[in-house]
């Protein structure tokens, strides 16, 4: 993980040429091993054995370095939660090149489905579409909806390249469709751009002029090499632009866009949005659902409002318009809203404290925080409920579970 | 292909194999039933937990309607393997089959569930005691005791130091994986080396067998010795056990076990007792687990190279049955893998195939997480080397030439083909190869013709 | 060689975490005495850990004002004898629950009498998570994945599920869902308990409310004692009806129709001009939208 960190750093896309040629000197066999570099991970001791280097240390330290620098800028930060997302996919020439293995336009097909599962995932309310440019048009595949299903069925369907890329149609087709959301939601664009080059029809600048005030927030990640356009266009719109490295590189990418990103005021105009939360009938159950407009048997769900029955949350009741989610679709969403704090790290002073010497295991899997010589061994500490926990716990609490267990067990007043 | 016979993989096999009696008799130890009870398939525990409280019996059709469609086949193996351990007790009434649970095994178990697990015996307090060897330290002893019993198994000369057992004992357990021919060293067997190349479990299970097996020579009951070993799993590991709480016929079964690893012998300064270590503990347990199995060791390249992370002459020993092992560093045995080095070991008997399954059961943590965990090119070339040297199939044939006619030559060659005989023949000069096993039968046909 | 059927029974193995509910709210009305209900189920966690050699039991009491770990079957400590005859895990487990419940008692004299009667669910499933996740990839187990954590709670309750719990416990059964561990959960209260219908329904785990509390060691061992291998090919309970409705944020009832504020997603029962939550205003353009979704909505009605 690190080393792929390092890479990074010196890594500009114009030293991936460099790179491959170095590859190409060496044997299949070693090009396996210049990413790795297993090698260096190995230590002598002292009666000669060869013992792995233990990085898991090093790992937690990046990762709470990671976690503080989230949490300095995120403090009560607003977020855009329900966002309406059009994931723009470059289908011209330039996506069918080789450099990504086996082609640039399967590892992006690939890496666009676990992402629409992901912001499905983080972002139950959010809607989805996607747009395709192929031979300098942009043609709409499938209407923003919130079905990853039907979004990645189609897209697995379309995937043939060819033609020029034209970003100014895509983002012209786009900001029409963008504009008849509701104003509550957050406009989003995710371009996927593989080509290097722009074959437009008119006067780009306008159209992301336009795109700026449809307030539209427009990230690009390129495939091929940074252009002045696209970063032109992200830094106008509020978007991020970025260039994958590699196949991997390209995951981190668009993965980093599937939590929702912080709101801008003026973006969106905040709203109540009236809401039901429909009961799920009992397996076996017989009715009639309004979408499918036929009788079927098993759990659905029943609006509130107008008793009509719908097959799959979240939607729009087809009766009485009437917004239909479930509560885990909402509750989902809120550990956005309240964080916890990071936990400190403990000092070995601390821990040999005699106040603290009752806290010798991890508060939230009872492993004991003493190394195996009996030493105090590494810890955190929530600032709020001075619970210990251990690092795997500390990573667990915040990456997933989002509650500190301690606070919870608490009662407060 | 010649293969050790593992027939009783497990203890509960061999249990099973008991006559009924003595079956009925071991139910009444509760360890036994216990035992019983982790060894069934999930699907036959969860109907004896069902049927634990139910004293009448259960209609078989009342038992399936609890599973769903697919499990059909599921049920039918739990209530086979209940049957032939007579947990339960077939009672046919008229038209319909019915269980019950056998009433020894129910009570016990019934009496387990509610007042929990008792230990087989009281382990000594540690006044007595006063340093027991850490559960590390165990479990080195143990894989130490263990790789010491291989290693003289199968060749006497190589062992540190030399167990206990008897040399009858040693040549039963040698018997079948060892060939001695006059005045040579003894060599492995095909089925020695397999042996070898099984998981720790596997190797301890063909010795206990052996071992079990033979017990009624040496005047042991086997129905005692296979209670006291299931006992022994309900042991604690790391705990001591006096030695005096054994009766006579067990101190001396201890200390062969001890020679296997199973338990520690240590001896205080009035007292002696013994320390059950993983080993003993997971004789009970019929799986492979992974807490018994060790973590790997191998790291096989694409070109070939093979390292070994390990200091065990053992595994040094069994890497060299298939691998040119190149040099040693304390921990780390570097070596690769060469057509000579493969020819060898088909030459002993061992197949590809079980080269390749070792290399994969024992890969290294670092690459066991890669697929595949040893190079596709490897394992391919592996196994064409294999096929390499049984290119040439033998088969025993006759030879038949100077025919009298061609009538006489074209009625054999049918006659060879319609018995399915006919490898090769000539008409321009009328020779053919027949197979062995129709020349009685192709002689009685010319001899037919000639008249 | 075939060590395939040794192998085929390997898949059942446990760990099982169990939440036990020590509100002296619920246990002082109800019809089963807390000794008669630990009795079950000391039996069935026995049954457990008799079932596989290698399953592993950890039981966390969930209170009024505090959770604790009070038993892990893989401690060292349950290993060692302590006092004589009694089978050790049911002394230390009701030695340690007896402790924790005089020190639970002792923080509760600490504050006035409120009226939540809730227990303390989501720290327990935090904790119990926390166990079942990083304890188990410490520990390599290396067949994590067929680990059961049937987080069984009997989780009793006389007044309704506890709403100001209501975010903390979706954050904990989302992560459960997320790495796939089910939560079990056997109700024993009188009414429904919403959060435990949600966490069975959500993680894929078996909701069931014994009628007959007199056998509940049949229920819990009928269907809680099934492993997750098993689970495949046996029939469990299924959902009755699960409820779907949320908690409001400002007066914490429960509502099936509200108003949700677009920046955070909090649920409101009423109108508001300002989210409670994160500070937003619903400026004027909120109300045209509403008035016109009204309109929407009465054009079918009328």
């Amino acid at each position: 993980m690190n080393n792929g960190a390092g890479r990074r750093i010196n890594g500009g896309a114009e030293e991936d040429d460099d790179e491959d040629d170095v590859n190409g000197d060496l044997d299949a066999w070693e090009r396996t091993y210049t990413d790795e570099r297993s090698w260096e991970s190995l230590q002598e001791d002292e009666s000669g054995m060869l013992r792995p280097i233990d990085n898991q240390a090093l790992y937690h330290s990046q990762y709470r370095r990671r976690l503080r620098s989230l949490s300095s800028t995120a403090a009560r930060i607003q977020k855009g939660l329900i966002r309406y997302l059009y994931i723009v996919i470059d289908l011209s020439r330039a996506a069918s090149e080789m450099d990504f293995r086996p082609s640039r336009i399967a590892v992006i097909a690939k890496h666009v489905e676990t992402f629409i599962r992901e912001f499905f995932y983080q972002n139950p309310l959010s809607q989805v579409g996607i747009v395709t440019i192929k031979d300098g048009v942009a043609h709409c595949l499938t209407d923003i909806g919130g079905s990853p299903e039907s979004h990645i069925n189609a897209l697995m369907k379309k995937l043939e390249c060819s033609g020029d890329s034209s970003l100014q149609n895509a983002l012209d087709l786009v900001d029409g469709y963008l504009n008849q959301i509701p104003s509550y939601g957050h406009r989003e664009v995710l371009i996927l751009y593989s080509a290097l080059s722009t074959c437009d029809p008119g006067d780009i600048m306008d159209t992301i002029q336009k795109c700026r005030k449809s307030k539209i927030r427009c990230s690009v990640i390129g495939l091929a090499a940074e252009m002045f356009i696209c970063k032109h266009l992200c830094q106008e719109t509020g978007g991020t632009y970025s260039v994958a490295l590699d196949e991997s590189h390209f995951k981190e990418l668009i993965l980093e866009h599937a939590p929702p990103p912080p709101a801008i005021a003026e973006f969106a105009v905040a709203n109540l949005i009236n809401m039901g939360f429909p009961q799920r009938a009992a397996e076996g159950s017989i009715s009639i659902c309004s979408c499918h407009k036929e009788a079927k048997v098993g759990a659905g769900y029943t609006c509130p409002r107008c008793k009509a029955r719908a097959c799959e949350l979240p939607t729009e009741c087809c009766v009485c318009g009437l917004t239909l989610v479930s509560s885990p679709h909402l509750a989902r969403s809120y550990h956005h809203l309240f964080p916890i704090a990071p936990f400190d790290e403990v000092t070995s002073s601390h821990l040999n404290n005699p106040n603290c010497k009752l806290q010798r295991n991890c508060f939230g899997c009872q492993q004991s925080l003493l190394d195996p010589g009996n030493k105090p061994g590494p810890a955190v500490v929530c600032p709020k409920c001075k619970r210990y926990f251990c690092l795997d716990c500390d990573i667990y609490i915040h990456e997933s579970l989002h509650n500190c267990p301690g606070c919870d067990s608490l009662r407060h007043s | 292909m010649p293969q050790v016979k593992i027939i009783a993989k497990n203890f509960m096999d061999m249990v099973a194999s008991l006559p009924a009696i003595k079956l009925d008799l071991l139910y009444r130890n509760q360890f036994i039933c216990e035992a019983i009870l982790r060894s069934l398939p999930p699907l036959a525990k969860k109907y004896v937990l069902q049927m634990l409280y139910i004293d009448i019996p259960i209609t078989s059709k009342s038992l399936q309607e609890w599973l769903l469609a697919d499990g059909s086949s599921k049920h039918k193996v739990a209530i086979d393997r209940l049957i032939q351990l007579r947990v339960f007790e077939v009672i046919d009434r008229k038209k319909e089959t019915t269980y019950k649970l056998n009433s020894t095994f129910q009570t016990n178990l019934r009496k387990h569930m509610i007042s929990g697990g008792i230990l087989p015996r009281e382990p000594m307090p540690q006044s007595v005691t006063a340093r027991l060897p850490t559960s590390e330290e165990l479990d080195s002893y143990a894989h130490g005791q263990w790789e010491c019993f291989l290693l003289q198994l199968i060749s006497s000369g190589q062992a540190e130091k030399s167990t206990s057992f008897s040399s009858s004992m040693m040549r039963i357990f040698q018997r079948g994986l060892l060939r001695q021919r006059d005045k040579e060293a003894p060599r492995l067997t095909e089925s020695g080396f397999q042996f070898l190349l099984m998981d720790t479990n596997a190797q301890l299970w063909y010795i206990i067998r052996e071992y079990i097996s033979n017990s009624e020579e040496q005047g042991v009951d086997q129905a005692d010795l296979i209670a006291f070993l299931l006992e022994l799993s309900f042991h604690t590991p790391g705990e001591a056990y006096s030695l005096d709480t054994l009766t006579d016929d067990q101190t001396t079964m201890i200390k062969d076990l001890a020679d296997l690893g199973l338990v520690k012998l240590q001896k205080g300064r009035k007292e002696s007792w013994f320390i059950p270590t993983k080993l003993a503990t997971n004789l009970s347990v019929s799986l492979t687990d992974s807490s018994s199995r060790k973590q790997g060791f191998v790291v096989v390249e694409t070109n070939f190279r093979m390292y070994a992370y390990s200091s065990s002459k053992l595994h040094c020993e069994i890497l060299r049955l298939f691998a040119r092992v190149e040099y040693q560093l304390p921990n780390l045995i570097v070596g690769a893998i060469t057509k000579e080095s493969l020819y060898n070991a088909f030459e002993n008997g061992i197949t590809a195939e079980q080269i390749v399954t070792f290399l994969q059961q024992n890969a290294h943590p670092r690459v066991a997480e890669k697929i595949p965990s040893v190079p596709e090119n490897v394992t391919d070339q592996i196994r064409l080397w294999e096929t390499d040297l049984n290119r040439v199939e033998m088969t025993p044939a006759h030879f038949y030439d100077e025919f009298p006619s061609r009538d006489v030559f074209e009625a054999a060659s049918d006659f060879a083909r319609m018995h399915n005989g006919l490898l090769w023949e000539d008409a321009k000069k009328m020779r053919m190869v027949v197979k062995a096993e129709i020349h009685m039968l192709m002689r009685e046909h010319l001899r037919g013709q000639n008249k | 060689m075939a060590s395939a059927p040794s192998k085929l029974y390997a898949d059942d193995v446990s760990l099982v975490v169990v939440l036990l509910d020590t509100n002296p709210f619920f246990w002082s009305s109800s019809s089963l005495s807390f000794s008669q209900f630990l009795s079950h189920v000391l039996a069935f966690l026995n049954a457990i850990l008799t079932l596989n050699q290698l399953n592993q039991v950890v039981v966390i009491a969930t209170g009024y004002n505090s959770c604790d770990y009070v038993f892990d079957s893989s401690s060292d400590l349950n290993r060692s004898f302590e006092n004589g005859r009694m089978p050790v895990m049911c002394s230390s487990l009701l030695q340690k629950l007896e402790e924790f419940l005089i020190k639970d008692e002792q923080l509760s004299k600490e504050e006035p009498e409120g009226k939540i009667k809730s227990s303390l669910f989501s720290g327990s499933l935090s904790m119990a998570l926390c166990c079942i996740l990083s304890g188990v990839l410490m520990r390599h187990y290396f067949f994590d994945r067929v680990f059961r954590s049937g987080a069984l709670h009997p989780h009793p309750r006389g007044s309704p599920d506890g709403p100001e719990q209501y975010v903390a416990i979706m954050n904990a059964i989302f992560s459960a869902q997320r790495s796939s561990v089910p939560i079990d959960s056997c109700y024993l209260g009188s009414q429904n308990s919403a959060f435990l219908q949600q966490a069975s329904y959500i993680t894929g785990g078996v909701h069931h409310k014994p009628q007959n509390l007199d056998g509940l060691f049949q229920y819990l061992m009928t269907i809680f004692a099934t492993d997750l291998h098993s689970r495949s090919f046996i029939h469990l309970p299924k959902p009755v009806g699960v409820d779907f409705r949320a908690s409001c944020f400002c007066h914490k009832s429960t509502i099936d129709m509200g108003y949700i504020c677009s920046v955070c997603l909090s649920i409101f029962c009423k109108h508001h001009k300002k989210c409670s939550t994160c500070g937003s205003v619903f400026g004027q353009a909120q109300s045209e939208a509403a008035s016109a979704s009204d309109k929407k909505r009465k054009t079918p009605e009328t």
